[in-house]
């Protein structure tokens, strides 16, 4: 079956990545960890190493191209394997050379879909955010991230009636709540843990059946809401609930960590239908988290330093990816990060402490739930999170994995969360 | 307060001032015995003589030179031009001298010379006798650049010039001459620098001067009936410009629409719009609209000479983009 080799993520709230190199042809066959591309975003550049054995069988770019993010840069198969690619729609004629982004189905009859390319503007864009002075002036003044607010002038301009009505809106709905992919039933919900947003589900997802609807959201203090502070675990209970609520629907939800433990806080809340919960490696299941870890990972500046403590993620740090510590890294050019994770560590804990205990909400949560736990976690105790995973939970306590399972088991936890998913009906 | 013609209003001004003042005199083409082109000196040849109300021959070069050196040797000449155009004609006496002579006298000598003319398109005058050239002179150091909308302000306006002692570009404009409007009884005069608030709004500013008053003015009315409040600033004086009301209008408006008549390029309207851009850009909610001229020589064709001014429906579409109205509003025009 063909793999899909993504599009790095290449800095927070980049959608495209350009390619500079490509160092396979269709046709050619590589191993795992081969060189196979160079993208390279405004900041950085990454290499783009292959994670399977395979040949490429379907590669739509050219070196010059622009590619989605953690869209397929090219897809791996069977030697002889074929995909069909749809025909560019007529539009891309007309617009710069730019391939469509594409959508894979699975094995047997992959169709790489080419949507329209929408044709160039007439105007020439400068690029950047396109906003009043005015509404800068305000959303500074009122502290809306002006890169969050939808605007209503001309091309999308933020003009200021949108920072007026954000500021007026109620402040629940401060956090980013984005669709991974779209599809029909009941949604799934990931919630990212501390120190990293939604982006970094995005490679899982990937990996997951279609045809679910996925949403991940940034936590308070965190990715795209960071501007949304909170002083305690419950704060960020509370606005997550109040975001989730908002779409007013029943939902299953997958998290990692202090993801995993607000996930677990929300079946408490008695105003969500939560429908399943799937936790990797959860946190408020015991007091101890490595406070080195958080004041480490939170002071690195470097690529050097960040790799040094994000290794402590992983049992096996060859799963570390350098271009996971550098999408880490070039996400804090935007110099309100940190700071913003900083008051959330604050929030959460206290040294080496979790300040808050999720055990009583999971034992009273009856509903299908599955609890994943690397026997390697350096981050929490493993044997905490299985001293407090109530009876009726499925406990998968992983060997060789350390804070990551969906990083160094993806697959077994792909299979985990769609069991999960399926004994909820 | 009574109503009156723009031009009853200047006649008015010259009486009072030339009966103030002896050292007032007026000369140019037709304007004694004819009372004028456009019959603004009508009467005063009767009444303060050809010693005070002279015609000249067609020599505009030197009718400004003489009303240059008047003034300089102490009289408070009027030269009245036929059109702004033929004033190209005395452009050394007036960019060169006396725009000049205060500064590099030190202070002591003074120019209170006046050049009485008037611009702007309308009637198929054509290219040589249409032009609005008030960038020319506002681009020179030195010189006042006069430009009144209303009967009021060209009476208070000009009475000023005649008390102040520097050169004064008075320019009106041809189609304005027979626009009424009240003018207060008795000594009535108007500062310069000071500009007036025509209209009172607070969506969008707009600034416009001379015939595109009354033209922005039946946009900001129009407007009003769709809820769209406009607020029209006339600075009336170019040189000096009124800075601090156009920039407390565009505070609270956040918008701003400038309206000249003359051609784009390396117009005044350009020069507002950067003054705005450096003292009022964190007010900014939208761009600074500047609606102008087209950069052509004036056509003689009726039609053509329409489009190549603004008229009221380029007007409003500019207010409704720096109001940020989509094209669905637009096309309701």
């Amino acid at each position: 079956m063909a793999q899909p080799i993504l599009v790095p993520q290449v800095g927070q709230d980049l959608t495209e990545a350009k390619i500079v190199e490509l160092h396979v042809k269709l046709g050619d066959r590589v191993k795992k960890g081969d060189l196979v591309a160079v993208v390279e975003s405004e900041k950085a550049s990454f290499e783009v190493e292959a994670f399977a054995e395979g040949v490429v069988i379907s590669l739509p770019y050219k070196v010059d191209d622009w590619a989605t993010v953690l869209e397929p840069l090219m897809l791996l198969g069977a030697e002889g394997e074929v995909v069909e690619v749809a025909a560019k729609a007529s539009a891309s004629a007309v617009a710069p050379a730019q391939p469509a982004p594409a959508a894979i189905t699975p094995h047997p009859a992959i169709a790489v879909v080419a949507t329209a390319v929408p044709a160039a503007s007439p105007q020439p864009a400068l690029g950047g955010l396109r906003s009043s002075p005015a509404a800068r002036v305000a959303a500074a003044d009122k502290g809306v991230d002006i890169a969050r607010v939808a605007g209503s002038g001309p091309a999308g301009a933020v003009v200021l009636r949108d920072i007026t009505a954000v500021a007026a809106a109620p402040r629940s709905s401060g956090l980013a709540l984005r669709t991974l992919q779209s599809g029909a039933g009941t949604p799934v919900v990931f919630i990212h843990g501390f120190g990293g947003d939604l982006s970094a589900w995005r490679p899982l997802v990937g990996r997951m059946a279609p045809g679910l609807p996925f949403m991940a959201l940034d936590l308070p203090g965190h990715g795209a809401s960071k501007a949304h502070q909170v002083t305690s675990f419950d704060d960020m209970v509370t606005a997550v609930g109040d975001a989730l609520r908002a779409q007013g629907m029943p939902l299953h939800l997958v998290g990692h960590s202090v993801g995993a433990a607000v996930a677990t806080a929300l079946t408490a809340r008695g105003d969500l239908d939560i429908r399943s919960l799937t936790l990797l490696s959860p946190a408020g299941l015991g007091p101890a988290v490595d406070g080195a870890y958080v004041d480490g990972f939170l002071a690195a500046q470097s690529e050097a330093a960040l790799a040094a403590w994000m290794r402590r993620l992983v049992h096996d740090p060859a799963k570390l990816a350098p271009v996971l510590v550098r999408a880490t890294l070039s996400a804090r050019d935007d110099a309100a990060l940190v700071p913003a994770q900083r008051a959330a560590a604050r929030a959460l804990f206290e040294g080496s402490t979790q300040l808050f205990s999720t055990a009583a909400a999971l034992a009273a949560y009856h509903g299908p739930c599955t609890v994943i736990v690397g026997r390697e976690d350096a981050i929490l105790s493993a044997q905490d999170v299985a001293a407090n995973t109530p009876p009726q939970a499925a406990l998968h306590r992983l060997p060789n994995v350390g804070h990551l399972p969906q990083l160094e088991a993806t697959d077994l936890v792909v299979r985990l969360i769609d069991r999960t998913l399926r004994a909820a009906g | 307060m009574r109503e009156l013609m723009y031009r009853e209003a200047l006649r008015e001004a010259l009486d009072e001032e030339m009966a103030r003042d002896p050292s007032v005199f007026i000369i140019g083409e037709g304007i004694a015995e004819r009372g004028g082109s456009y019959k603004v000196t009508e009467g005063l040849l009767a009444k303060y003589g050809p010693g005070r109300v002279r015609d000249t021959p067609i020599a505009e070069a030197g009718m400004i030179g003489v009303g240059v050196g008047a003034a300089i040797a102490g009289a408070r000449p009027v030269v009245e031009i036929l059109y702004v155009d033929f004033a190209m004609l005395g452009m050394d006496m007036i960019v060169n001298q006396a725009a000049k002579f205060r500064l590099m006298t030190g202070g002591e000598g003074r120019v209170p010379f006046i050049m009485r003319t008037q611009g702007g398109a309308g009637g198929g005058v054509a290219a040589q006798h249409s032009q609005s050239l008030e960038a020319l002179f506002y681009h020179i150091p030195g010189l006042r650049v006069v430009m009144p909308s209303t009967p009021a302000d060209a009476k208070g306006l000009l009475k000023y010039a005649l008390r102040q002692d520097d050169p004064v570009m008075f320019l009106e404009h041809k189609h304005l001459y027979m626009n009424k409007g009240m003018v207060p009884e008795g000594e009535h005069i108007v500062e310069f620098g000071k500009g007036d608030i025509k209209r009172a709004g607070s969506d969008v500013t707009v600034v416009a001067w001379s015939n595109m008053i009354p033209r922005t003015l039946e946009a900001a009315e129009e407007l009003a009936a769709e809820g769209i409040s406009v607020e029209v600033i006339d600075p009336r004086t170019l040189v000096p410009l009124d800075r601090a009301m156009i920039l407390n209008s565009v505070a609270k408006t956040r918008r701003c629409v400038i309206v000249q008549e003359a051609n784009r390029r390396g117009g005044v309207a350009s020069d507002i719009s950067s003054i705005i851009m450096e003292e009022a850009f964190w007010h900014l909610d939208a761009p600074v609209e500047i609606v102008a001229g087209l950069d052509v020589p004036i056509p003689f064709n009726l039609a053509l000479e329409q489009a190549s001014v603004p008229q009221k429906p380029g007007i409003k579409a500019a207010i409704r983009r720096a109001l940020h109205l989509g094209p669905a509003a637009m096309a309701a025009e």
